[in-house]
């Protein structure tokens, strides 16, 4: 039996495009009615090939593709929080810069939104840590395979995870995306926000968040006594 | 050969429904994370759309054919109609509007199971089973209540009825179809919502999700409304374009619980709260769509869209049942997790202001919707049937809209939580002095530009509730100007604070590429100031109502009348005929300040399908003003015509005000080009945007343009006369810039990301 994926992957390609152009020639030569006529045989052609694809899924005939092999891979309740949450962040960056809202109500409001944030990120890396580490395993098996030395910086992969954070956030449709990484990357960062005062950088003069250990422009280290109890 | 084309038709109809439920079955079934059923299911969903496709061709094949054994195609198609029209009987009458709905339905259905791919597999399942359960409900109504398929008892006609001669017209042509994408639109995010409830996914997914689906929807009821307007105005004739009429309400209900929408989404995005009212306003909007075709097909209130109506009324009662009930359930079942995790934490925040223009959207809605079926629970109540006319609206709706209008304006201004004074009155100050600037210069300049600030009205009750609205009434004009003026200071002001706030982290840039790329950056929140300005400039349209003048005249050959500063001059009757219909225009010169501006010719056109004669306007258009004219009688013997003269101002401002909030709208739903699409795949995107826009603005700026020939049907003589434009009149230019400055932001924001790219 022919396999019913096979036959509408290879007639999808062409079903659409000869009904069309058949419809459009048929149409020109012998008028409206005719062309209209092919197009509805076309589709129906198309209705048939899919009832049969749906039927083989049902009966399981046909294998799974990879696609569907990924399965569910719905973010978390956790990870639709933190999205919203560096939204917000994104938020306050832009109303600060147009000057809708105070600085101290924008230190407020953002400190206690990091806080979540630093909360939620830790309980995502907490949920993540035994897929990591089996992933990790994978790899290092697979590098001992192949023969090829592991730069010893890898590490543990922590290193990777904000950034990559920031990269989802930023694909969010949202004002001031390149805000994003500047507001996440600092919430990873396990020093807690005591100090209200915000460090400059001894470096560039940018303003940073009170919480913030490196510059988050050009990343250089800051002052210890500004970030530190 | 095609002796079985009706049962074939009719079996389409059914197969429909089995396909329908075949895949509600299959979708329940995989839901709870069976990647296999649910990809069966998908496939159901995709071939139930194209049976659905199907019939629609079906039926279009016996329009073309004149096949008159169709009761359908007899009752709604005669052989002298274009094929333009024969198509447009698609969705002309009731069995066939049904169809056409569940055509949309299966397109959006297609559009959403193809969306969805590998993306909220947990929401999927209840997403396509909800859309096949509505394409299973009309399915279910066209099969047992409205079959378009149906053949005439008597056996084949030789020759149809015709189309409704006030059907027969450009507008017509696409106003229908435009309502109908945004009624049938809704489906898609009440799929989502009941989605989210099944699941109990209830936090931002499904909120995002819908998002876009949800602004489409509010898009093309905007422009659905709009061109209903448009139609009212060209085509009927009584000089205004919005009657409250029972079927006009019914399709604006489901845009104030849109609108509604639109706003209270993002303070659950933001702030995670109102997710009950969210998922109540989606159900509402949804049902609304559903009683606005149970109204107009089902015949509950007599109204000018009387053309179609029959006994389905009892099948669309038990399905808002259902669809109220298994919503009700549902949030009854999931109260625990609806539970906000935020509160309002200041009144002088956005989100306050968001709520308060939720209930008053809200509370519109609700006051149209029991004043437009008050006649049935009058009847009900008192066994005596009480009808609101167009006056009660126009007087309690003035403070209801002006209230949306303030509120419109004032909620950009605060922040998120809490907005300190300093900052308030800092964004007060411009709009609220341009709003005291605009309303003395109204006062001082309206009267002696014909636009007097206040308009002394009488009153409507007796009572202070009567006095109230009386002055109210009677300021309204000064209040809608001035609120107008600080929406649109506000508006700029938005735009200012954000290229500034721009230019001061990235200096390098100029102004001009500074407001694009804010723009571009956060094209959601501009483009909903866009609207704003588009809303703006249609509340400055409705306040021309206040100002205009009517008169009614009897005229002889050669005589003259007087309205406002025209002075129209009677030339004649003329008489010209065409296969359909013959055509009886009324000849007058027009002048203003002694300049000759052109001729206008009302008429009456007599079909020889018989049917009323149809009145048609003949009017001059103009930024000030639009000079309007109908004839109600000619004598033949006399050579006499009784005429009726309206000079509307503003008119056009309503016209413009929907170009605007279409461009407001389309800049919000533009498709994020991401980075990682610089690919073939990414620029045929782009290119097939641009072109789309393009097309768009071409369309909307030739509207005008066009709607002369559809009305005059095939007279290039009298179309030429119909409607004469005036220099001043910049609709195309507009909508073209428009158009070309969407493409040019898209243009920019991509060449920059290239340039970030590489």
């Amino acid at each position: 039996m022919t396999d019913p994926d096979d036959l509408l992957a290879r007639a999808s390609t062409w079903i659409a495009p000869v009904t069309v152009a058949t419809a459009v020639a048929v149409g020109l030569t012998s008028g409206l009615g005719p062309a209209i006529l092919v197009l509805a045989g076309g589709i129906l052609l198309g209705a048939v090939l899919l009832f049969w694809s749906s039927l083989g899924r049902l009966t399981g005939e046909s294998p799974l593709t990879l696609e569907e092999a990924v399965g569910l891979a719905a973010p978390s309740p956790e990870e639709e929080r933190k999205r919203s949450i560096l939204r917000a962040l994104k938020d306050l960056e832009y109303e600060r810069s147009v000057g809708k809202i105070s600085e101290e109500d924008f230190a407020e409001l953002t400190t206690r939104y990091r806080a979540e944030a630093k909360v939620l990120l830790q309980s995502l890396d907490a949920e993540l840590e035994p897929a990591r580490k089996a992933a990790e395993k994978k790899l290092e098996k697979r590098l001992r395979a192949e023969k090829v030395d592991r730069p010893k910086d890898r590490g543990t992969g922590r290193e990777t995870a904000p950034a990559k954070t920031a990269g989802e956030a930023a694909s969010t449709d949202s004002p001031a995306t390149e805000n994003t990484s500047e507001a996440a990357a600092p919430a990873d960062s396990p020093a807690p926000a005591t100090a209200p005062t915000a460090p400059a950088c001894a470096a560039c003069g940018t303003k940073n968040d009170s919480d913030a250990r490196f510059c988050k422009k050009c990343g250089a280290a800051l002052a210890a006594e500004g970030a530190t109890p | 050969m095609w002796d079985s084309l009706p049962s074939f038709g009719t079996g389409v109809l059914y197969a429909i429904l089995v396909a329908a439920a075949y895949t509600f079955a299959v979708a329940i079934g995989a839901g709870g994370g069976k990647p296999r059923l649910l990809e069966s299911a998908r496939r159901g969903a995709f071939a139930t759309s194209a049976l659905v496709a199907l019939g629609v061709l079906v039926l279009a094949y016996a329009f073309v054919t004149h096949d008159f054994r169709i009761r359908y195609v007899t009752r709604y198609s005669d052989r002298t109609m274009p094929t333009s029209y024969l198509l447009a009987a698609l969705w002309g009458g009731q069995d066939g509007s049904l169809l056409w709905w569940s055509f949309l339905l299966s397109l959006y259905t297609t559009a959403c199971v193809a969306w969805l791919k590998g993306k909220y597999r947990e929401l999927q399942p209840y997403v396509i089973a909800t859309l096949m359960v509505i394409m299973s409900f009309f399915a279910v109504l066209m099969l047992f209540a409205a079959n378009p398929f149906e053949t005439n008892l008597s056996g084949a006609k030789i020759d149809g009825e015709g189309l409704n001669p006030l059907l027969q017209n450009y507008w017509m042509a696409i106003h229908p179809p435009s309502l109908y994408t945004g009624f049938v639109g809704c489906s898609v995010p009440f799929a989502f919502a009941i989605a989210a409830l099944v699941t109990g996914r209830l936090d931002n997914e499904w909120i995002v999700a819908v998002r876009k689906w949800m602004l489409f929807a509010w898009l093309f009821l905007s422009i659905g409304n709009a061109l209903g307007m448009r139609w009212a105005y060209e085509e009927l004739g009584w000089g205004g374009y919005w009657a409250w009429d029972p079927v006009e309400n019914a399709a604006c209900l489901p845009w104030f619980s849109a609108s509604a929408y639109v706003h209270s989404t993002m303070i659950q995005e933001r702030r995670g709260m109102l997710k009950i009212w969210n998922v109540v306003l989606i159900a509402i909007t949804f049902l609304l769509t559903i009683f606005g075709t149970f109204l107009t097909r089902a015949g509950l209130i007599s109204s000018v869209h009387a053309f179609a109506q029959s006994d389905i009324g009892i099948f669309f009662l038990w399905f808002m049942g259902l669809v109220a009930g298994v919503t009700v359930g549902l949030i009854v079942w999931r109260l625990p997790q609806l539970r906000s995790r935020g509160q309002i934490e200041a009144v002088l925040s956005r989100e306050a202001a968001f709520v308060v223009n939720n209930w008053l959207l809200v509370g519109s809605a609700a006051f149209i919707l029991v004043a437009t079926i008050f006649p049935r629970i009058s009847e009900w109540l008192w066994n005596e049937t009480v009808t609101v006319g167009p006056p009660f609206f126009n007087r309690w709706m003035a403070p209801l809209g002006l209230g949306l209008l303030a509120l419109m304006g004032m909620g950009p201004l605060f922040g998120w939580r809490k907005t300190s004074g300093v900052s308030l009155k800092r964004a007060f100050a411009i709009p609220t002095a341009t709003l005291v600037a605009v309303v003395l210069l109204h006062i001082v300049f309206g009267r002696r530009l014909g636009a007097p600030a206040f308009v002394p009205q009488d009153a409507f009750y007796p009572g202070i509730a009567g006095i109230v609205l009386q002055k109210f009434g009677s300021a309204a004009p000064a209040i809608t100007i001035g609120l107008c003026a600080f929406n649109f200071a506000v508006v700029l002001q938005e735009f200012f604070r954000g290229t500034r706030a721009r230019l001061q982290k990235h200096p390098d840039e100029g102004a001009f590429q500074a407001l694009l790329r804010v723009v571009e950056k956060s094209r959601r929140r501009y483009g909903g100031y866009v609207v704003h300005i588009g809303v703006g400039l249609l509340f400055v349209g409705f306040c021309g109502r206040s100002w205009e003048i009517e008169h009614e005249a009897t005229l002889g050959v050669g005589d003259s009348h007087v309205i406002g500063d025209y002075r129209l001059t009677y030339e004649g009757p003329r008489m010209e005929v065409d296969p359909a219909k013959r055509m009886i225009f009324a000849d007058l010169n027009v002048e203003r300040d002694g300049k000759f501006l052109g001729r206008l010719s009302p008429a009456r056109f007599i079909y020889t399908k018989g049917g009323q004669p149809t009145t048609e306007v003949s009017m001059m258009r103009g930024l000030r003003d639009d000079l309007y004219l109908v004839v109600g009688t000619m004598d033949p013997q006399t050579k006499k015509a009784t005429l009726r003269f309206h000079v509307n101002p503003l008119v056009s401002w309503v016209w413009y005000g929907m170009y605007v909030l279409v461009a407001g709208a389309m800049l919000s739903l533009w498709p994020d080009v991401k980075l990682r699409e610089v690919s073939a795949w990414g620029y045929a995107r782009f290119a097939a945007g641009t072109a789309t826009s393009v097309l768009l603005s071409v369309l909307l700026a030739t509207s005008s343009a066009r709607a002369a020939p559809a009305v005059s049907g095939g007279s290039v003589a009298g179309a030429a006369s119909l409607v004469t434009a005036r220099p001043l009149d910049g609709t195309p230019a507009l909508a073209a810039g428009l158009g070309l400055l969407l493409a040019a932001l898209v243009l920019v924001g991509r060449k920059n990301d290239e340039r970030s790219l590489g």
